[in-house]
């Protein structure tokens, strides 16, 4: 489903070249969730974002859905996350000029969805939403914005779901609440997670869990620690 | 502070340019309208002798009388050169042309030089049966050096050709070109028997200099003692063309004021910028609040920031205005005389520089006032919304804003009622327009967005987008949509109706001087001509001795020396002409009193608006010096006249029999086909010399010339609040390049194109331009049918279907100018989401 080869990022600023990401190699399964774990500064979002084909890398390849993308071009990319990707962020990055549902809406429609409307409402009511489906972000608080984010993440039904810090500015329980409309949401449509952390609590959930360090694969741990 | 100040500039390359360049088109304008005004008047006074030809001219509709020269003897008597002029015409063969006549002594002229080819002195060339001639005439009727043509009947050879007078400006209205003969030429021709349109003029040479003060006091003695003064416009050289200077200042304050208005408009773009940046400073200004500067401190330090910025902006505007003047002879050649060197001239500059500063620093106050309400504590909290600041303060701040206004309208028209009227009126405007705005963002919020296309549902959803300037640029803009759209409309309407003025029943010539004997004889070659609605009226000039029993002399010292229409003193002082009919003409109204109602007196019909300006009503007795004789007439009736109409129509009517025993002539006019036209001005050439044909068609262009010159001045400056106006979106765009430029890599990442983002962004200022260009383009319809229908009193017939196509192309230009302004923006990279 999603794989990496000899995946390596570099990152030069003036004279001195920093290697962000250093030979990654990684096999990601069709329906896995995969947590990828390290301390800040490791290279996480930055994996995040090459396996996304949000950025593309200094060398290697990049394997989704049976295609190579690490040499596609922006437009290119851009209509692939379309079909394929979801993401859901830490500063959830809802449009603060769209409502709740317009937020949910505009993945649905750019994919073409025939039945947006009804799929935009359904996925706010299964996040506890229904009520606030024309209320401005600013008007929600961080768990319900985040809450939003994961229903305009699943509307297109993406293959892959990107996860970076979902919790990351939330408090405990209402992060916990989160995550576990995601591995609800997850489970009904049998998405692909890619999750990034550095909280292990979070992470036991996952089938993988990836540690990252300085760039390196540390250590991959299979099963589920729950 | 300066430093602070400069550092303050670090990191906002993108602001500092909206800055500069809102306020330096503004100034520029500005500055512009100055400098050429004053290049102008440079040319005026620098060669004031020559544009005069002396150093005093005294000028009378009758022969200057020899006991003037006598006040004028400042070491020596002056010497004196009589010139004079009259409209006549000229006829070689069968061609025949309206001419100036100007009969000059040998002296003449004292100052400057008339170039002539073949070269030759003016007054050695012209003998009693030779003219020269300008070069127009020989253009026009195809004669050449050496051929002759006939004035008022005589033979004249023409022995040279005008190359160049001294320090002639192109700006004069004349009726014809120039034709100079001796003083014994025109006798030869008895054109000045005839008397009632020949000018006479006096031209001195004085002794020696007396200075300013002197010339004053002998021009005060001539006024006090001299009998005739009443009749004598005295104009010095250094008057320095007094009707030309005041004419040029009108066109200065007017223009100025316009191009006020795309200073203005840059003052509410540095509004806009700064209230952006100060909203993204809060933390900053908290942090240095925290550190102990006191608010004063810190406003200082802003306001020294936007001082910087301003005299940046000011000095680029001033010194591209400053220049103006240098394009001027590849412009338009015949406002340069020749030899006459352009300077740059600082006092323009100095003015745009203060009022660009000025208007900046009267604009920032009000959103630098919110630094006052940044509290220290607001260091330790996240949001960033700055406090709302205190009704006083806002009031205040207002009431500065709108002070400075007025200063700067004052500053540019001199005028405290048309300043009063532009800052109110701009005040109304933009209110009408930000109410208008806020309205629509108001409803932009509201609308059901359900079955909207996403694209146009993102842009609709961006109009409400809070602290985005929406309204701020709505209101630039659409002043400035407002402003060339409704300047187009009044132009292009006041020109058409110039163009086909000449209403199917009005008559075409007016033949002026008819002497009363020749009437028939001209009557019956009019017919001959196929002439239609053929009428003549007797003229009778007159001075008025006395209104109401009081001396017209007295009078006329309580009144400005003003030689213009108004109330000025020459209203009172100048030869009246006037006619008397038994029923009023079919454009005449009476709007007051009766006509000839009193059996018992001798009446008089009056004008409405010039009995306001002589200051008479019905009842007043108005006493009429006619060739000596007293004659008293009341006023009876006041009248409406509808001078559109083309027709013959006087101020003063006088009831039959009260005035029909005087010495008149006849005025007559009619309708004739132009070829028909021409061949009346070789019969009157040939058989009525003395008489003066007046063609209306050739005026009404020459009209059309003067004032497309107007309007163009005009929809250059309109240009600049455009201009100004999609500058200050661009700003827009660039105080909120961070919002979009995260929102943009959001969007990327999910999914949309680069074309999708330009796609949606522009569709979103697109609409900001549609709003501004349709409001301001209505704004402009309503004012424009106003002014038309009120004003001028024309049926107003606007293009109303050109509303839709004015605000897609204000779309149109705003969609592109603001994805320009936000190219930045629009880069951001799907990566940088990853980065909250
Ligand atoms: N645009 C960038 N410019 C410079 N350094 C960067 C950039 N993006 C990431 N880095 C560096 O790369 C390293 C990894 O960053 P990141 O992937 O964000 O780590 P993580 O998400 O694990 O905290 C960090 O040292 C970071 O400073
Ligand atoms: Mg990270």
């Amino acid at each position: 489903m999603l794989a990496c080869h000899q995946l390596t990022k570099r990152l030069s600023s003036g004279a001195t070249e920093l290697v962000v990401l250093d030979h990654v190699e990684l096999e990601i399964r069709a329906g896995d969730f995969a947590a990828i774990l390290g301390p800040s500064g490791s290279g996480k979002s930055t994996l995040l974002g090459l396996l996304a084909g949000l950025d593309r890398p200094s060398s290697g390849e990049v394997w989704l859905d049976g295609e190579r993308i690490d040499d596609q071009s922006e437009d290119a990319l851009s209509l692939l996350r379309r079909r394929k990707v979801g993401f859901v962020f830490q500063s959830f990055q809802l449009l603060g000029n769209l409502t709740a549902l317009e937020n949910v809406l505009l993945p649905l429609e750019l994919a073409g969805a025939r039945d947006a409307r009804a799929r935009a409402r359904e996925l706010l009511a299964q996040v506890g939403l229904a009520d606030r489906t024309h209320h401005y972000p600013a008007q929600l608080s961080g768990g319900e914005q985040q809450r939003v984010a994961l229903a305009r993440a699943f509307g297109p039904r993406p293959k892959v779901l990107f996860a970076d810090e979902p919790t990351g500015n939330l408090d405990a329980a209402t992060g916990a609440r989160v995550l576990e409309l995601l591995g609800d949401l997850r489970a009904r449509e049998g998405t692909t997670l890619v999750l990034v952390t550095h909280d292990r609590e979070v992470a036991r959930l996952a089938g993988r869990r990836i540690h990252l360090r300085a760039g390196q694969v540390e250590r991959i741990e299979e099963g589920a620690l729950a | 502070m300066v430093t602070a100040a400069l550092r303050e500039s670090r990191g906002a390359r993108g602001r500092l340019a909206f800055f500069v360049l809102c306020l330096a088109l503004g100034v520029a304008a500005v500055t512009g309208v100055s400098a050429l005004v004053a290049s102008i008047e440079s040319v005026l006074r620098s060669q004031s002798r020559e544009l005069l030809g002396a150093d005093l001219s005294i000028d009378a509709r009758r022969p200057v009388p020899e006991v003037v020269d006598g006040y004028f003897n400042f070491g020596g008597m002056p010497e004196r050169s009589e010139v004079r002029e009259l409209a006549t015409l000229v006829s070689a063969g069968s061609k025949t042309k309206l001419v100036e006549l100007k009969a000059v002594e040998s002296t003449f002229p004292f100052y400057g030089e008339i170039v002539l080819d073949p070269p030759g002195r003016l007054g050695d060339v012209l003998t009693p049966q030779r003219c020269v001639v300008a070069r127009d005439l020989l253009v026009e009727t195809g004669l050449k050096v050496g051929d002759s043509l006939k004035l008022g009947g005589e033979e004249f050879e023409i022995a040279a050709v005008v190359l160049d007078e001294p320090g002639r400006l192109d700006l004069a209205f004349t009726l014809g070109p120039r034709v100079f003969t001796s003083r014994e030429g025109l006798a030869r021709t008895k054109l000045e028997g005839f008397g009632s349109r020949v000018r006479y003029r006096a031209l001195y040479r004085l002794a020696t200099d007396p200075g300013e003060r002197a010339l004053r006091e002998a021009r005060e003695r001539v006024d006090a003692e001299v009998e005739e003064a009443p009749y004598l416009k005295i104009e010095s050289h250094r008057d320095a063309q007094p009707a030309l200077r005041r004419s040029l200042e009108r066109f200065e304050s007017y223009l100025g004021l316009v191009a006020l208005l795309s200073l203005v408009l840059g003052g509410t773009g540095v509004a806009q910028i700064v209230r952006a940046w100060v909203a993204s400073r809060t933390q900053g200004v908290a942090v240095l609040r925290a550190i102990g500067f006191r608010p004063r401190e810190v406003l200082a330090m802003y306001l020294g920031h936007v001082a910087l910025l301003a005299l940046a902006g000011s000095a680029v505007g001033a010194t591209l205005g400053s220049l103006l003047p240098f394009l001027v002879p590849l412009v338009a050649p015949e406002l340069v005389p020749k030899g006459h060197q352009i300077l740059w001239e600082f006092a323009p500059f100095a003015k745009g520089l203060v009022l660009g500063l000025g208007v900046a620093l009267v604009f920032s106050v009000p959103p630098l006032v919110a630094i006052w309400r940044v509290a220290p504590v607001r260091v330790l909290r996240s949001d960033v919304e700055p406090l709302p600041a205190p009704k006083l303060v806002t009031w205040s701040a207002a009431i500065a804003l709108a002070g400075g206004i007025f200063a700067a309208a004052f500053a540019q028209a001199r005028d405290p009622l048309y300043a009063l009227a532009f800052t109110g009126g701009l005040a109304v405007l933009a209110g009408t327009l930000a109410l208008a705005a806020r309205g629509l963002v108001w409803i932009a919020g509201r609308l059901p967005r359900e079955g909207l296309d996403p694209y146009l549902r993102h842009g609709v959803a961006a109009l409400a987008r809070p602290g985005a300037g929406v309204v701020g640029a709505t209101v630039a803009l659409g002043l400035g949509v407002l402003v060339v759209v409704s300047m187009a409309l009044i132009d292009s309407r006041l020109t058409e109706r110039l163009r086909t003025a000449l209403p199917e029943d009005a008559p075409s010539v007016f033949l002026i001087d008819v002497q009363p004997d020749q009437w028939d004889g001209v009557e019956s070659e009019l017919k001959g001509l196929g002439a239609a609605f053929v009428r003549d009226v007797p003229v009778l000039t007159a001075r008025m001795s006395a209104i109401d029993g009081v001396d017209v002399k007295v009078l006329s010292q309580k009144r400005p020396d003003d030689s213009g229409v108004g109330r000025g003193r020459w209203v009172l002082t100048r030869e009246q002409r006037m006619t008397w009919l038994k029923e009023l003409p079919k454009d005449n109204k009476l709007v007051a009193g009766a006509l000839w109602s009193d059996p018992e007196r001798l009446e008089l019909s009056v004008e409405e608006k010039f009995a306001a300006d002589l200051g008479v009503g019905l009842g007043s007795r108005i006493t009429f010096d006619v060739q000596g004789v007293p004659i008293e007439l009341v006023i009876t009736s006041l009248r409406k006249v509808e001078w559109e109409s083309f027709g013959i129509n006087f101020f003063l009517v006088a009831e039959p029999g009260a005035l029909d025993s005087a010495p008149h002539f006849r005025l007559a006019a009619a309708r004739l086909e132009p070829d028909g036209e021409t061949r009346l001005q070789e019969v009157l050439a040939e058989r009525f010399p003395n008489v003066t044909p007046v063609r209306v068609r050739p005026i009404l262009d020459k009209l059309l010339s003067v004032l497309s010159r107007l309007a163009l001045g005009v929809r250059v400056l309109g240009l600049f609040t455009i201009l100004t106006g999609l500058v200050i979106l661009g700003g827009v765009a660039t105080s909120t390049a961070l919002q979009r430029g995260r929102e943009v890599a959001l969007l990327k990442t999910l999914g949309l194109t680069r074309f999708g983002i330009v796609r949606l962004f522009g569709l979103e200022f697109a609409l900001v331009g549609l709003v501004s260009g349709l409001l301001g383009a209505i704004a402009a319809f309503v004012l424009s049918a106003l002014f038309l229908e009120r004003v001028v009193d024309t049926p107003a017939n606007l293009p109303w279907w050109a509303l839709l196509p004015i605000a897609v192309a204000v779309a149109l230009a705003s969609a592109f100018c603001g994805l320009i302004a936000s190219a930045k923006a629009l880069r951001s990279r799907p990566i940088e989401s990853l980065r909250g």
